[in-house]
């Protein structure tokens, strides 16, 4: 149906005789192209056609998804070292995943440590959960990495085996449920004291973690 | 009707002329009466009902009873009154159109604000509907672009008068007066709306096919058991029995067709305008699925942007599309010859002379 025409020189000729003087002033103009709605008589083939001008820029050509750009530039902002992306980034071998436990340090009040049940990524949305027992009772914890209130995301323990689920909702389950981090908390701040003082006599399996608390900031 | 009597005045001035002339009471009458200025009246205080002047109109000359000289008060209905009663709720510039692209959030001042991210694309004006002809003052948008061999014959014809491109959809939005129509072919940017200010958000929400009365009226189902039996979801009985007319009473909420209709979220703010990559943002959340077409105007029920802002905008907007005066109206004339080239059965000479006038110039120019 949309053909572009391309008149062949006899068209041109037999048209130049029979040319309607308007159309002449139509030279000037910038050439739009036309749609031709063909007949079936072969005799004439043309049943119609009208110009079509040219649409303007289009915004989606150049940005077809704009909510990736929206991701990228608000992340942008509001990470300008990269750090927190990295901590979570798939492409990222020591990268914080399910089933590590997180520590996350907020403008107000204590830190909270837990096991993280998962990672919902969403751009500037991502949020990790976290999951701990405060005075035996389970509690959950939602924390966008991105916000301005988190101020710092520090692994503590490393899970030993990756774990085979991006979701660790059965974690919840007794049977599953990690309990308490407290003793891995502490257990993270006295190495990383160690690090931190001049003896260097902490090089135990420990050192991972204080790695990636450091790395995390 | 019995002869009117003269009025005191006329009558003293009448007997007064019968004394000194022997003329008839009517003529002097008529002479006092029915001067070249016909508005004549005396100067005296002795005029109303008492002194026999006649408050009624003559009868030879009824009132027009519908007439605007009538002296009715104005109507409470029909177009204009319709127009008076909604000009506080009608917003005094158009809105856009944009494509719904995806929902995230936005942190501001270490608060996250969800937020709906929308793209503006080749948001061009296509008509202005006018008092005088349609009743109305409205702007037509179009906004994206369609493929001529998927639209018909007829709209094409619209589109080559207007000098527009097709687009692949189209809205009005009503303005206050004439001062809010634009031009038409001028194309529209994220930065017609102004950082912060309200918007509303008009879009169709999701279909969510032929659904129960729990689902699409919140209904509460029925038991799970007593002797329930298969009747759990149902919605149970529609109307009252024979008391109540044994009838089920219009607009009873039952079973059907869910979503899939017109949902205006009111008072959202707009977070972020970004015309190179043609997005606005909004606070929350707007109906429908990603890929809908969102209407976005100012918030009827907010202060809408200040009248220095409008201004600006709407300098801003002229001044991006400079010619659009002269290529609407070469568009015009266009049309007017291609039309009359259609009718004659010419377009093939008159389309294939265009061509053939325009590789001229192009291949003029070349060689310059």
């Amino acid at each position: 149906m949309a053909t572009e025409t391309t008149p062949s020189a006899t068209e041109t000729a037999a048209a130049a005789s029979s040319i309607p003087p308007p159309i002449s002033t139509l030279a000037a103009r910038k050439p739009t192209k036309f749609h031709v709605i063909p007949s079936r008589n072969p005799v004439k083939p043309i049943r119609t056609a009208f110009a079509v001008y040219a649409p303007p820029p289009s915004a989606r050509a150049v940005h077809p998804e704009p909510l990736v750009s929206y991701h990228a530039q608000q992340i942008r902002r509001l990470d300008r070292s990269g750090a927190r992306t990295n901590l979570f980034s798939k492409k990222n071998p020591d990268a914080a995943k399910p089933g590590d436990v997180l520590q996350v340090t907020t403008n107000r009040g204590e830190p909270f440590a837990g096991v993280c049940l998962s990672i919902k990524r969403a751009g500037v949305d991502t949020a990790i959960l976290l999951r701990n027992h405060l005075t035996k009772v389970g509690v959950e914890m939602w924390y966008k990495i991105y916000s301005p209130s988190v101020l710092g995301i520090e692994i503590i323990w490393r899970r030993p085996k990756r774990a085979r689920r991006a979701r660790l909702y059965y974690m919840r389950k007794p049977r599953h449920d990690m309990g308490n981090v407290e003793h891995l908390v502490e257990a993270w701040r006295r190495s990383r004291n160690v690090f931190s003082s001049n003896k260097g006599r902490g090089a135990q399996g420990k050192g991972k973690g204080g790695k990636g608390g450091k790395g995390s900031k | 009707m019995a002869p009117r009597l003269p009025a005191r005045w006329a009558a003293s001035l009448s007997s007064a002329a019968s004394a000194s002339t022997s003329t008839s009471t009517s003529v002097l009458t008529t002479r006092v009466l029915l001067t070249e200025r016909h508005a004549l009246l005396p100067r005296t205080a002795k005029r109303g009902v008492k002194y026999g002047w006649s408050t009624l109109p003559s009868r030879s000359r009824p009132a027009r009873f519908n007439q605007v000289s009538a002296g009715l008060p104005a109507p409470t209905a029909g177009p204009a009154a319709a127009l008076k009663r909604k000009e506080a709720t009608t917003p005094l510039r158009t809105g856009v159109l944009a494509v719904k692209t995806g929902v995230s959030a936005m942190f501001i001042d270490g608060m996250r604000m969800p937020c709906t991210i929308l793209q503006m694309e080749q948001v061009e004006v296509v008509a202005a509907k006018t008092r005088a002809k349609n009743g109305y003052w409205a702007v037509q948008l179009g906004l994206g672009h369609k493929n001529a061999g998927n639209v018909t014959a007829p709209l094409l014809g619209y589109y080559e008068a207007k000098g527009v491109a097709p687009k692949r959809h189209l809205a009005e939005f009503k303005v206050r007066t004439e001062a809010g129509l634009l031009p038409v072919g001028v194309q529209l940017q994220p930065d017609w709306l102004k950082l912060g200010q309200w918007v509303d958000a008009r879009s169709n929400s999701r279909g969510m096919g032929f659904a129960g009365g729990m689902k699409r009226h919140g209904f509460g189902g029925q038991g799970a058991s007593h002797g329930n039996s298969k009747n759990h979801r149902t919605i149970g009985t529609t109307g009252p029995s024979q008391g109540g007319g044994s009838r089920v009473h219009p607009g009873k909420k039952m079973p059907g067709r869910m979503g899939n209709e017109r949902v205006t979220v009111q008072n959202l703010r707009v977070l972020k305008v970004d015309n190179e990559m043609g997005i606005v943002v909004i606070s929350g959340h707007v109906a429908g699925p990603k890929g809908c077409v969102v209407k976005i105007s100012d918030a009827i029920k907010k202060e809408p942007p200040a009248q220095t802002f409008i201004d600006k905008a709407r300098r801003i907007l002229l001044e991006r599309n400079p010619d659009h005066e002269a290529k609407l109206e070469q568009a015009r004339l266009r049309h007017l010859e291609l039309k009359d080239a259609r009718k004659e059965g010419t377009i093939g000479e008159a389309m294939a002379a265009t061509t053939a006038l325009a590789t001229a110039a192009a291949t003029e120019t070349a060689t310059v």
